[in-house]
């Protein structure tokens, strides 16, 4: 006998998944913790800022303490979504809500895409949260009004969705620490490894390190090879954040990083729903 | 209902369960008995789909027991039951309710009849940490009711219990006996087992000794218990 089904379970499952994190202390804690920091900023956005001699404008100092607030946002959300990713399957195998699930006419597909869709909803819901503090803070303390702001958190809510899966793929084969540090390494490297490459493309590093007259030689090797294969997570954060100053230029220098992390998500979602057919209920 | 053929489980060179086969009917009171490790909670968890087999086939009412619609009408309770202990006892009976597609009005009236038949009014609103390993049994229980289910597959039900939960577990499978459901019931307790079950089937090492009615495996003035230990012991 079939019954009008409410929602579907992946949405249900994905609803308990969230309901049990908001109710832990430790996660209440974190994003309390983050938000006091976000508000603390708020005096920041005003004040005299000479550079280099100069006066710099209001405009100009609350777009750059913006941009500021939404890389460190951004990158702590990810820690975040790490954190609550990692012990994302040995909870409900240890609390017996695995068996409770799976013991229903529910698949295990259902499962694995109801967890990935309440913990990235839940690591998005707060990175936009604290993403609409600053929003606020500059609309009412500088009256600069950025929606933009808001449509580049929701952009870089798709390393979220990376870190969530890779965490869970990982959390199936080793211990959940393991893979919360080997997913944070990750992140680290995709961030140093950018820094690297834009200090390779600078002109004034070419005007230091070359003599005069030579020419730079843009040779592909390895490392440029794994540098346009990595995660590019501080990729596509920057290119969210050049939707804020309008520097999104729409080419596919912006575009790349979209499509590897969205590529990265689809193929570590197949290897995780493959790895969890096989996992042992307990 | 259940049918298992030629059913093996292999953990590396581990045996947990070697060509088992038997069938269990529809309204039937089946026990599955077993020392420790003689591989009872394995087929409960390959006829689940929590572990996959080595060979053989398990199917729930003509379906594989692999697919998700087998499970369709099958209420579990697993052995050393848990609810997180930040929810409710109602709150896990609602999420059980959700979780088989019940909506808002139905799964309240299908939980308050729950609790009444598990007799935890007045304790339903506490948080799962407070219960005891009784009221838990209880709820986990309810849980696997929810829904009206054809089959129901309990492991070790009575694990934990006093004599007297013992005894309103026995009482509540009895009631249930009256309204058809089929129970495959995995116990240590053969006294219990002896007063519910039509059928059992004893398990040694992952072998199937013996299949049949409770009336014809303790004959000859022997109880279920003796055959059992002279079984086991060969």
């Amino acid at each position: 006998m079939s019954r009008p089904q409410a929602l579907p379970p992946i949405l249900k499952i994905g609803r308990f998944t969230l309901k049990d994190h908001v109710r832990q202390k430790s996660f209440i804690v974190m994003f309390l913790i983050g938000a006091a920091f976000v508000f603390f900023t708020r005096s920041c956005y005003q004040g005299d800022y000479l550079v280099n001699g100069q006066m710099l404008g209001a405009g100009s100092v609350a777009g750059g303490i913006a941009k500021m607030s939404f890389h460190t946002i951004a990158i702590g959300m990810m820690l975040l979504a790490a954190l609550l990713a990692m012990r994302a399957f040995s909870h409900d195998r240890d609390h017996g809500m695995q068996a409770c699930i799976l013991a229903k006419p529910i698949t295990r597909t259902q499962y694995v895409m109801g967890k990935v869709l309440g913990l990235w909803i839940l690591a998005l819901a707060c990175m936009f949260i604290l993403h609409v503090i600053v929003f606020f803070i500059m609309a009412l303390r500088v009256k600069a009004f950025m929606p933009a702001f808001l449509a580049a958190s929701l952009l870089c809510s798709l390393n979220l969705m990376f870190v969530v899966i890779s965490v869970l793929v990982l959390s199936l084969c080793m211990s959940d620490f393991v893979a919360f540090i080997a997913v944070m390494a990750v992140t680290v490297i995709s961030f140093v490894s950018e820094g690297i490459h834009a200090l390779h493309q600078s002109q004034m590093l070419d005007a230091i390190a070359l003599p005069q007259g030579a020419v730079s030689q843009a040779d592909v090797t390895w490392t440029t090879v794994m540098y346009y294969l990595w995660p590019k997570l501080s990729g596509l954060q920057i290119t969210a954040a050049s939707l804020i100053d309008h520097g999104w230029s729409g080419g596919w220098a912006d575009l790349y990083p979209l499509v590897n992390i969205f590529a990265y998500c689809l193929i570590l979602l197949a290897l995780l729903l493959w790895r969890f057919r096989g996992e042992e209920i307990i | 209902m259940i049918e298992l053929t030629s059913a093996t489980k292999h953990y590396d060179t581990l045996a947990a369960v070697e060509d088992v086969s038997f069938s269990v009917k529809t309204g039937e009171y089946f026990a599955l008995l077993g020392p420790n490790g003689a591989g009872k909670t394995t087929i409960v968890r390959m006829l689940l789909d929590f572990t996959r087999p080595t060979s053989g086939r398990l199917s729930i009412g003509g379906l594989p027991s692999t697919q998700a619609a087998a499970r369709l009408g099958v209420g579990y309770l697993p052995e050393n039951f848990h609810i997180q202990p930040y929810l409710s006892g109602r709150q896990y009976l609602e999420r059980c309710a959700d979780l088989l597609g019940m909506g808002r009005s139905e799964a309240t009236d299908e939980c308050r009849r729950m609790i009444e038949l598990i007799g935890m009014q007045g304790r339903e609103h506490s948080l799962a940490g407070t219960y005891s390993k009784g009221m838990l049994q209880r709820f986990g229980l309810g849980g696997a009711l929810l829904g009206h289910p054809k089959l129901l597959i309990l492991d070790e039900p009575t694990s934990g219990l006093d004599p007297i939960g013992i005894r309103e577990i026995r009482l509540l499978l009895e009631t249930l006996k009256k309204d058809g459901m089929t129970i495959l019931l995995n116990s240590h307790l053969l006294s219990e087992v002896e007063k519910i079950c039509d059928s059992a089937a004893i398990i040694n090492q992952g072998r199937l000794l013996v299949k049949d009615t409770i009336s014809s495996i303790a004959t000859d003035g022997d109880t279920l218990e003796d055959v059992f230990i002279r079984l086991v012991r060969g």
